[in-house]
């Protein structure tokens, strides 16, 4: 024993890189607060607005199941009836975007894949009269991929709600927009995810078709592609939860989903039928969530 | 047996699932449903006057004010450019690298605290057992309640939750912005975390328990020090998502790119629209390109 310790430096507090990393990201946390110039003090109540505090969260415990307006206009629907189209909405707002986002993301990342040219030209440069052609394709992964890539980094690296700022700046007020503003950023990061799922999918099975001699486009759909397929639909569920959240947000932009009706409530000072809208878009994602992660154990167990 | 039977005997023997046919369906009926018999169609958005207004639109609003009407050449959008970003646009820029910065320190402590209390292999009455078999009734609960948090943090949108925080802490200052991104992420860093905990080899920290370290020093020895790598990776990740949602998030007013890009949309500025948007966007692509540089050393 006494060997192992005379090698060792006597330290009395070990700083190890763990907690030099530690101490930079209390002092990066420090840095923000200061530059923010925030205060403690803010994030209590300010003096007056305690019973708007208390009004607010009294309506957590009875939400409204009701119009809370004193005067409701003749022939409007039932208030609950309201909540149901809402969340419809919501959720087709998301079925809509994420079925576009797919339709453009697959495509793109094919383009952008390694596997689908890479790959494909080191296969095809072992057969010998096909090497020339592999020559152009190389050539031709090498001018077309950076240009897809750099036009998905752009697609995502935009907010869903910037994108809805431009496109109604650009094209006045219309359905479409929304579902084009979630569908823009969301194929980006789905094509982006996609195409590294191609290529970390097991090699094993394009190894053996190109071996029995299969050409290149059948060796990436029927060896690469159904490899990577269950990781792509488990990912593209877990998006489709995030895009009823997107759709959600974009009521805030006047589209007739859950936030909208929230903003109006808020603005109103219903804070119990503000309740109902946030019970109302909780219970749409956990049970999207709950269903989808089930949806999720089943495929990728199969 | 020819190859077609074979083929056809595999595809009958492979296991199906009555839940995944009928999710299946549901999700197709619903994808189809959002399309049939709505206004989203977009073929309205090309004709008649939206089109005159298309070409207004491109011709001179999107050209930068000063250069309007006049012969320019791009030393004159520099200036423009260059104007616009000193006087909001670098401070504005700042402003969101702190939020995110921050929120994403927040969320991920949080998650790091808690991260424990969540899983199966610390969480129960011995520690790291493969067992599983005995496992006390309170400890089911803590993880329960842990993870309950968890998935109650990210169930709102961080747009949602900043919205009403503006609301109930007022206006003028970055915390509604903070908490919000803050929150949202601890729910989904903690969940990663949780996972993370509970996939760490279990040798070290039976031996640990073994030669008779506490569940404390289990924690503070083992499972976060293994779990580390993991952890920063998750961190990375979803500091890039928060840079993004915290220029959004200044819409509500708070100061990041957001808000000057509400201001100048009010006042029917877009030349000055595009210009924040085109700024936001590339902080973006900066962040991911500082986080997927620090994941990849960290995997390395």
């Amino acid at each position: 024993m006494t060997t192992l310790d005379a090698g060792l430096p006597r330290r009395p507090f070990p700083v190890g890189p763990r907690l030099r990393l530690l101490l930079a990201f209390a002092a990066a946390a420090a840095a923000c607060y200061w530059y923010l110039g925030l205060s403690w003090r803010e994030l209590l109540p300010a003096t007056g607005a305690g019973t708007h505090f208390r009004d607010f969260f009294a309506g957590a415990v009875r939400p409204a199941v009701d119009y809370e307006a004193s005067w409701v206009p003749e022939g409007a629907p039932p208030f609950l009836a309201t909540v149901a189209k809402a969340m419809w909405e919501t959720l087709s707002l998301a079925a809509a975007s994420m079925s576009l986002a797919l339709v453009a993301a697959l495509p793109l990342s094919f383009l952008t894949s390694e596997s689908a040219w890479g790959r494909m030209t080191r296969g095809a440069a072992s057969a010998n009269s096909s090497r020339n052609a592999a020559r152009v394709t190389s050539r031709m992964a090498r001018a077309v991929r950076p240009v897809f890539r750099v036009g998905i980094a752009a697609m995502r690296s935009t907010h869903e709600l910037l994108w809805a700022v431009v496109l109604l700046a650009i094209f006045g007020d219309h359905d479409f927009l929304a579902v084009l503003a979630i569908a823009i950023p969301y194929a980006g990061t789905l094509a982006k995810v996609f195409s590294e799922m191609i290529d970390e999918a097991p090699g094993d099975s394009a190894d053996a078709l190109r071996q029995a001699g299969a050409r290149p486009l059948a060796v990436f759909l029927f060896g690469r592609l159904p490899r990577a397929a269950p990781d792509m639909t488990a990912y593209s569920f877990y998006r489709f939860e995030c895009a009823v959240r997107s759709s959600a947000v974009m009521g805030f932009f006047g589209f007739p989903t859950i936030g909208y009706y929230l903003s109006l409530s808020y603005e109103n000072l219903h804070y119990r039928e503000v309740w109902t809208w946030l019970y109302a878009l909780v219970a749409l994602v956990l049970v999207f969530e709950a269903w989808s992660a089930r949806m999720r154990r089943r495929w990728v167990a199969r | 047996m020819s190859r077609r039977d074979e083929v056809r005997r595999l595809r009958r023997s492979a296991p199906k699932s009555r839940f995944l046919r009928a999710s299946g369906v549901v999700l197709g009926a619903l994808l189809v449903a959002a399309w049939v018999d709505t206004d989203r169609w977009p073929f309205a958005l090309f004709g008649g006057r939206r089109a005159e207004n298309l070409r207004r639109f491109v011709d001179r609003e999107l050209v930068p004010y000063p250069l309007r009407d006049t012969e320019w050449g791009f030393a004159d959008l520099w200036e423009w450019a260059a104007q616009l970003f000193t006087q909001r646009g670098a401070e504005a820029t700042v402003s969101t690298l702190a939020i995110s910065g921050l929120a994403i320190l927040l969320a991920a402590g949080t998650a790091w605290l808690l991260a424990p209390f969540a899983s199966r292999n610390v969480a129960t009455r011995r520690p790291a057992e493969t067992d599983g078999a005995d496992d006390a009734a309170a400890w089911r609960v803590v993880r329960g309640v842990t993870f309950g948090a968890f998935v109650a943090f990210r169930a709102l949108p961080e747009y949602v939750l900043a919205f009403l925080l503006v609301a109930l802490l007022g206006p003028g200052h970055a915390w509604p912005a903070v908490l919000a991104l803050a929150v949202h992420n601890a729910g989904i860093l903690g969940r990663l975390s949780a996972e993370t905990v509970e996939n760490i080899e279990p040798a070290p920290l039976q031996a640990l328990r073994d030669s008779g370290a506490r569940r404390r020093d289990l924690v503070v020895a083992a499972v976060w020090p293994l779990a580390l790598g993991r952890w920063l990776s998750y961190f990375f990740y979803r500091f890039e998502t928060c840079v993004r949602e915290s220029s959004a998030l200044g819409m509500l007013g708070i100061a990041s790119l957001g808000y000057w890009i509400r201001d100048a949309q009010s006042k029917h500025y877009y030349d000055e629209v595009f210009f924040f948007v085109g700024l936001s966007a590339l902080i973006v692509i900066a962040a991911d390109l500082v986080s997927s540089r620090a994941r990849r050393s960290i995997r390395e």
